[in-house]
């Protein structure tokens, strides 16, 4: 991060895209419970929380995915003017949940999991902000985790790496002393999803959907396996890995194809 | 109990820039206290608030004058807070640690020593307490490699080993430039202009790791035995005692069976090299 | 020392006043499963349940702890932390006794962990003999586990309507005599400890096919052996085997700031050789990139790195590596396919 005002507390600005606004709400909530970090910056621009807006920001915080081309002129904007740009939360993070309706005709995508190749590439589609301008780092989350928040504000502020973690949900499920839901029947994508929520889905006895993405080099054909040898169908196997992250595997397929 | 991962705080009484990327940090125990390294050892150096990394001492256990000297390289959050303090400033120390290069079994020996880049840091400490007592050695060969001429470390030092006629010091760049006159290839090329005595001689690199495949190999050329041949590994660690697993290469743990290691006691094992 | 007889009637009793004065754990129900936990009432406790989602080597190294806390600003100063209370930890399994006494071995020697082994000594251990296996993924007949001479203040065996009890330390009869009411065991309670202890053994199978004790020199041997690759394409690097393991003990070290970076603390975390980050270097090399060389590094240092640095395996046959695995990887499976092709 380059310079920092003369008031030393560095500009940021918060912006959506397509999204619910539930991260920025839990933003608002995150500030309202860590004056410390509210005091720590000066936020300049935040439709959800006032109405002046400053363009002379460091930091950008943008909430939401890429859905239509003119999304991008407003993107490339705010790249230019800030030093660090945040995606924040699964749809700007993936394209999450946005990126879903890319996934028609269903046929096409039913030979993903049969681990075919395919082509169904298509036009404008529901992006995550990284395919469209450089993203400094993303905080992941459907919605983002308020502590998780307030770490990473905290370690962008001091310039060291954030602590997102790279491994996965069932490490923080395991230290819970969770009882699996595998064991119970249930199913669960945390073996490959990036943890950092807490496993706060197992906890309550719901799969992990994979709203933080996936681990670096997932073992994605042993979940599918873990996944239909625990009696998922092909459909439903899909369904649970596109349900956030499938922008993601249809990028992988693309490079596969072009392997 | 007095807790083994608690760090010392000492003072920070030089920072010199050696290179775009490496600074040469000189610090000062508690009442005058030398460090008592060996050379080749290592200490965990804590910026508090950012977190601690291993760093092998640089100078030699023969010069310390009640102060120890770390060249670090930026490259991620500790490395970057340290190069950010200065003069005055305070760092966490713990150790040494590690088993640090066999002197004893040097002595009376023909040495020959192949740092490459920032390997040079924790060999100048091995070199510089072998030239302190000169004469229980036999040949000092010293063939130094770094990328570009801007990256070569401790310049100045390694302009006297040049200069000295009891020392044979050798020193090349990958590439060079306008700046230099000197010789330009890989490391590797070196060790042709060089002939030793095998059976004699003991050996010891530190480099990055795509160095040691083809440095290994000039060695093992040249017939010095495996046992004869020493490296440094660098791995993740996160204790520096034993404990935390990080370093485990394969049956070794590197932070209290090495850092320093014979070829004999690594080859084979794929983790290692 | 001695041979003592506690009542089952008298274990409420005895739980109930040892919390007065110490954190009592114990195995506690959770779910369908059970878990170690710290008992507020002594009918929480469940000596008859089969084994704990994790080890009770939480007890003794916590997921997360704090070694120190810091202030910063000019000298940073930095104080010790010793998080360790007074504890009873009851009802251990003898799996997991002798995975104590491995922890013990590795905590305290070269350089000692005064984190763990204050917290070692503030602890009384009650162990239990598991009279039926836990269930089929259990090992520790093979192991040399599945029973323990040692190790323990106190050590329960199931009598029926009492439990015979070992009485090893002087800790031990000092809160057995403290706190409950056991008596003198007769003739014919040590008849009948004998005779139970005898009848366990037809119940528990041997379930590798060689003696554990060629671990060491097998695996030695294996180092390119195929099953690598094999467990490496299956295996999803979740780290769940190595977290419920009894005998893991790696971890990393964090320091968490404040925001107005004045104080902060320097903790420690378990962490997993399995995890894709375990063995990254800055500038990005990682010495153990691949899943197969992970899983590998795993089986040796249970069959055989351990062994070689204690003179004790580094597994204790308990089987939780195996329930925790949703990839069903199977560990006496791989040693057993190790043995097979050698
Ligand atoms: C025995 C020994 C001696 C050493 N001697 C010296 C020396 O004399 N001089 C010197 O400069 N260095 C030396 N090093 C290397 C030095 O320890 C590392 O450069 C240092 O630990 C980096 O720490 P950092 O906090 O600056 O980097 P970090 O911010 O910690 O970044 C690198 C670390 O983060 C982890 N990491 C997390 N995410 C990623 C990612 N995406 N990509 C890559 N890594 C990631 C890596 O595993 C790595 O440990 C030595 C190392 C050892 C083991
Ligand atoms: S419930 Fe999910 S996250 Fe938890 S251990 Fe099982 S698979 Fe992993
Ligand atoms: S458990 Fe999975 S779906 Fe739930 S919050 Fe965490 S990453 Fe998202
Ligand atoms: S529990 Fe199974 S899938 Fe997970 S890391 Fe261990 S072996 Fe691999
Ligand atoms: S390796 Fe598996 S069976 Fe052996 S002690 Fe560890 S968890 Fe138990
Ligand atoms: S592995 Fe053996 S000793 Fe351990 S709980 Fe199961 S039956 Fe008991
Ligand atoms: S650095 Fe922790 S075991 Fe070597």
């Amino acid at each position: 991060m380059s310079e920092t005002p003369s008031n030393g507390r560095p500009k940021i600005a918060f912006f959506d895209f397509a999204s619910c606004e539930g991260c920025q709400l839990t933003v608002v909530d995150s500030l309202q419970t860590h004056l410390d970090l509210l005091n720590a910056v000066e936020i300049v621009q935040f439709r959800e929380a006032m109405t002046e807006k400053g363009e002379d920001y460091q930091i950008a915080f943008i909430e939401g995915s890429c859905t239509r081309e003119a999304d991008e002129a407003r993107l490339l904007e705010i790249r230019e003017q800030a030093d660090v740009v945040v995606a924040l939360g699964a749809c700007a993070h993936l394209g999450g949940v946005n990126a879903l309706k890319n996934l028609h005709p269903l046929e096409d995508t039913r030979r993903w999991v049969y681990g075919d190749k395919a082509d169904w590439y298509g036009t404008y589609e529901a992006r995550p902000i990284g395919a469209v301008i450089e993203v400094d780092l993303a905080i992941p989350g459907c919605p983002i985790d308020r502590e998780e928040f307030v770490r990473v504000v905290k370690a962008v502020l001091i310039g060291k790496t954030p602590p997102i973690p790279d491994y996965p949900v069932c490490v923080e499920c395991k230290l819970k002393e969770n009882v699996c839901l595998f064991d119970i029947g249930k199913f669960c994508l945390g073996p490959v999803v990036r943890a950092g929520c807490d496993a706060i889905c197992p906890t309550y006895g719901d799969g992990c959907e994979g709203c933080r993405g996936f681990i670096p080099h997932p073992n994605q054909n042993a979940m599918k396996d873990v996944l239909a040898k625990a009696g998922l169908t092909v459909e439903e196997v899909m369904s649970r890995m596109t349900m956030f992250n499938t922008y993601q595997l249809q990028e992988q397929l693309v490079e596969e194809e072009g392997r | 109990m007095t807790s083994v991962y608690i760090p010392e705080m000492a003072r920070l009484v030089g920072v010199e820039q050696m290179t775009a990327t490496e600074k040469l940090f000189t610090i000062e125990l508690p009442n005058g206290r030398s460090l008592g390294h060996d050379p080749g050892q290592f200490v965990m150096a804590s910026v508090m608030g950012v977190g601690e990394a291993p760093v092998s001492v640089s100078s030699s256990p023969s010069r310390s004058n009640g102060v120890f000297e770390l060249c670090v390289r930026q490259v991620g959050d500790v490395t970057n807070a340290l190069h950010g303090m200065e003069p005055g400033g305070w760092i966490g120390v713990r150790g040494p640690f590690g088993n640090g290069f066999p002197v004893e079994k040097m002595r009376g020996k023909d040495l020959l020593f192949a740092p490459g880049g920032l390997g040079l840091a924790p060999l100048r400490s091995l070199i510089n307490q072998v030239l302190d007592e000169r004469g229980a050695f036999g040949r000092v060969i010293i063939l130094c490699g770094a990328r570009r001429p801007q990256e070569l470390l401790f310049r100045d030092e390694v302009d006297e080993w040049v200069a000295r006629d009891d020392v044979e010091c050798l020193v090349t760049v990958d590439r060079g430039d306008d700046t230099w006159d000197g010789h330009v290839g890989v490391i590797t090329t070196l060790f042709h202009q060089i002939s030793v005595n095998p059976r004699n001689t003991v050996a010891a690199t530190v480099g990055p790791p795509i160095m040691y495949r083809f440095v290994l190999m000039e060695l093992l050329g040249k017939g010095i035995p495996e046992s004869q041949i020493y490296l440094s590994l660098e791995r993740r660690m996160r204790c520096g005692v034993g404990k935390c697993g990080h370093c485990q290469i394969h049956d070794l743990c590197c932070c209290q069976e090495g850092p320093v290691l014979t070829y004999a006691q690594s080859k084979g094992v794929e983790e290692a090299l | 020392m001695s041979l003592m007889v506690l009542n089952k009637g008298a274990v409420g009793p005895l739980i109930e006043a040892l919390m007065a004065d110490y954190r009592v754990v114990g195995p506690q129900a959770k779910g369908p499963q059970f878990a170690f936990g710290t008992l507020t009432d002594p009918a929480q406790m469940r000596l008859d349940y089969n084994t704990t989602i994790l080890p009770p080597k939480k007890v003794l190294q916590p997921q997360q702890e704090r070694l120190a806390s810091y202030s910063l600003g000019g000298k940073p100063s930095v104080e010790q932390i010793i998080e360790a209370t007074p504890t009873v930890l009851f009802g251990i399994h003898t799996c997991d006794l002798h995975a104590v006494q491995l922890l013990d071995k590795a905590f305290s020697e070269e350089y000692p962990d005064a984190h763990y082994l204050a917290r070692r000594d503030q602890t009384i251990l009650v162990s239990l003999e598991c009279l039926e296996p836990c269930d089929e993924h259990s090992f520790c007949k093979s192991m040399g586990t599945l029973t323990a001479g040692e190790g323990y203040d106190l050590h329960l065996t199931d009598l029926g309507l009492a439990y015979a009890v070992d009485v090893a330390t002087e800790a031990g009869a000092q809160i057995l005599s403290d706190y409950g009411s056991a008596s003198e065991a007769g003739d014919g309670d040590v008849r009948r400890l004998n005779d139970v202890l005898g009848a366990k053994w037809p119940r528990f199978t041997y379930r590798l096919e060689f003696d554990a004790a060629e671990l060491p020199a097998l695996l030695s041997t294996a180092y390119d052996h195929p099953l690598w690759q094999e467990l490496g394409d299956r295996c999803l690097a979740c780290g769940s085997c190595t977290n419920v393991c009894p005998t893991c003990y790696c971890f990393n070290v964090y320091d968490e700031t404040n925001m107005a970076l004045t104080e902060g603390e320097r903790v420690r975390r378990w962490d997993s050789c399995q995890l894709d980050e375990f063995a990254r270097v800055a500038g990005g090399e990682n010495f153990r990139e691949a899943r197969a060389a992970r899983q590998r590094h795993r089986f040796m240092r249970k069959g055989r790195y351990i062994f070689e640095k204690f003179g004790e395996l580094g597994c204790v046959g308990c089987g939780r590596c195996i329930r925790a695995c949703v990839a069903d990887i199977n560990i006496v499976d791989g040693f057993n396919a190790i043995q097979r092709s050698a």
